[in-house]
């Protein structure tokens, strides 16, 4: 006797990820919203009424400092991005043009510290390396580089500090969309160029480079991303002035509360976030096996 | 209908579907959350009868400070005794902690978290979780220790004649400095945590309202806690002034106040009695200071969450922190005082500490240039200020 299953079209399949998508993204970004708007608060017993006066205060008070700090984020990120990208190149290209047979040795290599907690390579940061007592300073004093009652202070708490972290949190996974286009990446064409007389400089300039951008801008949105809204390396790393947009935006929502106010940022935030998505979505495209369709679009 | 691949048409409409359950979802969910913050859905005396212990599940959830742990915990690895009394009659697994680095985020997460059957806030923060219905009074013949507690702070924790707080501990909040590293002419008031010569080396706490506190003290505003608005703006323009000077706002005493004194990165820190006791024991040169404007000073102590389902339970294990035996080993690893009138001077080992703490003193808390913390009517604005000078 033949079974009777249940055909499942293929529509239906979308709608769980869809409601969960709606639930557990934009419910919450509706919810902000309305705080934003002073239409909830998280204070039991204020009133509550649509009033634009944090969204006012936040786009066009004189000399807001939030407003001041989103703008020193996003310089800092703009920075901490571009920095770790063209890092991240070379060594992606030695990975995928020298290494050779020792490329996924060296790769595994790259993310071995990620087995280890990230909150715990920020503490060894702190603790352990940049302090004024920390490594650094000590083996400085063991070289006699430094006096031993002096330290370099602006190795913690710092804009230094602070770059370093990310940096060196961000760079394997920058590498690896940039690995990726690399080693897809047809080699007839580097042989034709160097055939028809280019030197390796030329090849790469004119052959490799444009051919692996896609690869490149996949990676500097990587670090783009997610770096307009960190917050733990400057909570543990940076200093006062080092603080970035994310540790106002959680200020609010935790230490000292005003949901209100925080969501304004936030929202801020996610527009940001979604206007660079935007911009640079068009060119997350990392398959370089269809150029004439590409092209053609 | 489940058969057919569905258009372009349909997929839209199916997705216009989901949208309308995400909305109302949502919508649901502010509704939940308005119910939450109405005044309806606070909390009230419940005129039905208890139940008896036994029917409590004793699984307590407790907010409160890291190292405050009930001894018997595996959280706790303070040594502390408190709490042990609790741990051996009904056992540790039923206790979970969430902790917190301040007081506002212990407001914040007792609003919003929980709910939590104990809490552990300070004296300036009573009036705003009675107000936002967080708490209920505790019945303090459950307490056998109660009629040992210092009266002053017992009538001190009162909203409305109602033990809304049980006191427990007491100290004071001052600079702690190194004195092989600070002038002693520049060691006399607050103006030390502004002296620019001390630039990179100061630290204070990611603490809102101290703060300003802090900087209503060195301004000469003695009602610290009640600035007004044209004060307010002062105090915040003191602290933008003094921001470069600090290496870090610390939020974790033992995690980066201790350790960055301890390894000179910073020299001056803000700070509570018990630092002094361990940086000293480290070895190092140190003092806390006694500012001519006056300390800061500060109690706290239990409250008992209003929606608890272990009354009793509650009760049991505030009495195992407030019993003579707990608070004189307390004073004794922390050097904080405690309400406990028992705890008498010879019980105290390190006497020169203790006296110079004035420990013994009942109300030492308010004597002399003691200023003790206490509610601030503006809080909203203190906190959002804060939030300024932080990102200024």
């Amino acid at each position: 006797m033949p079974s009777r299953r249940l055909r499942v079209g293929r529509g239906a399949f979308l709608i769980p990820p869809l409601a969960v998508v709606l639930l557990l993204l934009l419910g919450p970004v509706v919810l902000l919203a309305l705080y934003s708007l002073d239409l909830l608060t998280n204070i039991p017993g204020t009133p509550t009424a649509l009033s634009g006066d944090n969204w006012n205060d936040f786009l066009t008070g004189p000399g807001n400092p939030f407003r001041g700090r989103f703008l020193y984020s996003m310089v800092v990120t703009l920075l901490v991005s571009v920095g770790t990208t063209v890092a991240a190149y070379p060594l992606a290209y030695y990975l995928a043009f020298v290494a050779r047979r020792l490329r996924y040795t060296l790769l595994l290599l790259l993310i071995a510290p990620f087995f280890t907690s990230y909150l715990l390579r920020l503490v060894a940061f702190s603790d352990v390396l940049l302090n004024d007592n920390g490594v650094v300073n000590q083996v400085l004093w063991a070289l006699h580089l430094l006096p031993r009652d002096t330290a370099v202070s602006w190795l913690l708490y710092s804009n230094f500090s602070i770059f370093l972290v990310l940096f060196y949190s961000w760079i394997p996974f920058v590498s690896l969309p940039i690995f990726a286009v690399l080693e897809n990446m047809d080699r007839r064409l580097i042989e034709a160029a160097t055939d028809l007389g280019a030197s390796r400089l030329s090849a790469f300039w004119r052959v490799t480079f444009p051919l692996s951008l896609p690869g490149v801008i996949a990676a500097f949105v990587f670090v783009l991303i997610p770096t307009t809204g960190e917050f733990i390396a400057p909570l543990y790393v940076g200093g006062p002035s080092n603080q970035l947009f994310g540790n106002e935006i959680q200020s609010f929502f935790s230490s000292s509360p005003n949901w209100n106010y925080g969501a304004v940022l936030a929202i801020a935030l996610i527009s940001v976030v979604l206007v660079l998505m935007l911009i640079f979505g068009r060119y997350l495209n990392t398959d370089l096996r269809e150029p004439a369709t590409e092209a053609a679009r | 209908m489940f058969e057919r691949p569905i258009n372009r048409r349909q997929f839209l409409g199916s997705s216009a579907g989901v949208i309308g359950l995400g909305a109302l979802g949502t919508l649901g969910a502010i509704d939940f959350l308005a119910a939450c913050g109405s005044p309806s859905a606070t909390a009230t005396s419940s005129p039905s009868p208890r139940p008896p212990i036994s029917a409590e599940n004793g699984n307590l959830s407790v907010l409160d400070w890291g190292g405050y742990e009930a001894g018997g915990t595996k959280a706790q690895t303070s040594g502390l005794l408190a709490g042990t009394d609790y741990t051996k009659k009904y056992g540790a697994s039923g206790i979970t902690y969430a902790y917190i680095t301040n007081d506002d985020q212990g407001l914040q997460k007792a609003t919003s978290g929980g709910p939590f059957d104990i809490m552990h806030p300070y004296h300036e923060n009573i009036q705003d979780y009675v107000n936002r219905g967080l708490v209920q009074p505790w019945d303090t013949s459950l307490l056998p220790s109660f009629g040992e507690l210092n009266p002053y702070l017992v009538k001190a924790a009162q909203v409305n004649n109602k033990q809304y707080l049980i006191p427990w501990d007491w100290g004071y909040g001052s600079l702690l400095y190194r004195t092989d590293k600070v002038d002693p002419a520049d060691a006399t008031g607050w103006e030390l945590a502004w002296n620019p010569k001390y630039s990179g080396k100061v630290s204070l706490w990611n603490g809102a309202s101290t703060n300003f506190e802090i900087a209503g003290l060195k301004l000469g505003y003695p009602s610290m806690d009640n600035l007004s608005d044209s004060q307010l703006a002062a105090a915040k323009a003191s602290l933008i002034q003094q921001k470069p000077l600090n290496k870090l706002y610390w939020d974790s005493e033992y995690n980066q106040e201790q350790p960055n004194f301890q390894s000179g990165t910073v020299w001056i820190t803000y700070a509570w009695q018990d630092s002094l006791v361990s940086m000293a024991a480290a070895g190092l040169k140190c003092a806390f200071l006694n500012p001519s404007q006056g300390r800061l000073s500060w109690f706290g102590g239990f409250m008992l969450g209003a929606k608890t389902q272990n009354y009793y339970h509650a009760h049991e294990y505030v009495e195992s922190y407030i019993n003579q035996a707990a608070c004189v080993q307390m004073t004794n690893l922390f050097y904080y005082g405690t309400a406990n009138t028992k705890v008498t001077p010879d019980l105290i080992k390190d006497k020169t500490l203790a006296d110079s703490l004035d420990l013994a003193n009942p109300q030492a808390i308010t004597s002399g240039t003691n200023h003790l913390q206490s509610w601030a009517p503006n809080r909203s604005k203190l906190e959002l200020a804060w939030q300024e000078v932080v990102a200024s």
